[in-house]
């Protein structure tokens, strides 16, 4: 098998993919956009072959229109960003981590893909760290 | 704009995280090829970048892919589930003998078709028995464990608490390795 299958290749101007809301972090740009980030912050670790994390998606896209004007959602793959999952031990996909002003307040692992539960998994952490102020 | 790479021949995109799909995807590149070298069907990995999917086929969901077996035609279409199994075998040499059976219709309904997609549905739903963790579970295992959770929460009044069954372990996302002769995605340019 050989390139010979690939035909002229053609240009034309792609939308993203209408389940592609939430944004990717590498770990190239995890500093940058997570880290260094103020204010309440959500990732996904997530990976695309991991029916669970299939599941949970319209839900999270969901939740990230809700929470959009007080919170930014992340997502990370972690079959291309291992060193970053093993960085955060990432047991298993997906797993939601909480950050505020670049330090970790919270954790879920595997919630139920309700809107309920994922809104109540990225938004309790910072209440209560709110609280706690 | 990204750089569409159109194929001259189907495309067969196989789950690599699920043991049944790979064996079927491996077993496919096998028989397509013929003693010159010359393969009827490309048998492909899905992988990780939604983009390169994409540059395939621009209204290929990653998501999709690893929902339903895919196959992309040369001119543009593509093809879910048993449509695609039938697709496929009518593109391997030692299938495509019994493959037209498949498009045959009687009084506008396509017997063989639609068996063919109940098997395909059958196997999809289970295959998470024969090995794959990424799957997630057969609609049959689902129901029983409602209904044990149902009753265990009715008669004991008391909550059965247990880990989270939304999860998936990192294990599962773990690429395996790639046979050799299976072709990496052609490479997507962005600008």
């Amino acid at each position: 098998m050989s390139n010979e299958t690939i035909d002229q290749p053609r240009e034309i101007s792609m939308k993203p993919s209408s389940r592609e809301k939430i944004q990717t972090v590498t770990s190239a740009s995890f500093t940058r956009l997570v880290l260094e980030a103020e204010g309440p912050i959500a990732v996904e670790f997530m990976s695309y072959g991991c029916a669970h994390c299939r599941a949970i998606e319209p839900v999270l896209e969901q939740v990230a229109e809700i929470v959009k004007t007080q919170e930014k959602i992340f997502r990370v793959n972690i079959a291309i960003e291992q060193e970053l999952a093993g960085s955060y031990q990432i047991q298993g996909t997906p797993s939601l981590i909480m950050f505020l002003d670049g330090n970790e307040v919270g954790r879920v692992e595997g919630p139920s893909p309700t809107v309920s539960s994922v809104l109540t998994a990225v938004t309790q952490p910072f209440e209560s760290g709110a609280e706690d102020n | 704009m990204t750089t569409i790479q159109k194929p001259t021949k189907p495309i067969l995109l196989f789950n690599d995280e699920c043991t049944v799909c790979r064996y079927i995807g491996h077993w496919v590149q096998r028989s397509a090829q013929s003693e010159s070298g010359e393969t009827s069907i490309l048998v492909q990995p899905i992988g990780d970048d939604p983009g390169r999917l994409r540059s395939l086929n621009p209204d290929l969901d990653i998501w999709d892919a690893y929902e339903t077996i895919h196959v992309l035609m040369p001119d543009g279409s593509m093809k879910l589930g048993g449509e695609a199994v039938a697709e496929t075998l009518r593109n391997l040499p030692n299938t495509k003998w019994f493959a037209w059976s498949f498009a045959a219709t009687i009084l506008g309904f396509r017997p063989f078709q639609v068996m063919l997609n109940v098997a395909y549905a059958i196997l999809a739903d289970v295959r998470p028995l024969f090995g794959c963790e990424s799957c997630g579970k057969p609609k049959v295992l689902r129901l029983i464990q409602g209904v044990t959770k149902w009753a265990r929460n009715l008669f004991a009044r008391v909550p059965h608490k247990s880990p989270s069954p939304h999860f998936s372990l990192s294990s599962a996302a773990r690429r395996r390795p790639l046979a050799a002769s299976v072709e990496p995605l052609p490479q997507s340019s962005h600008s």
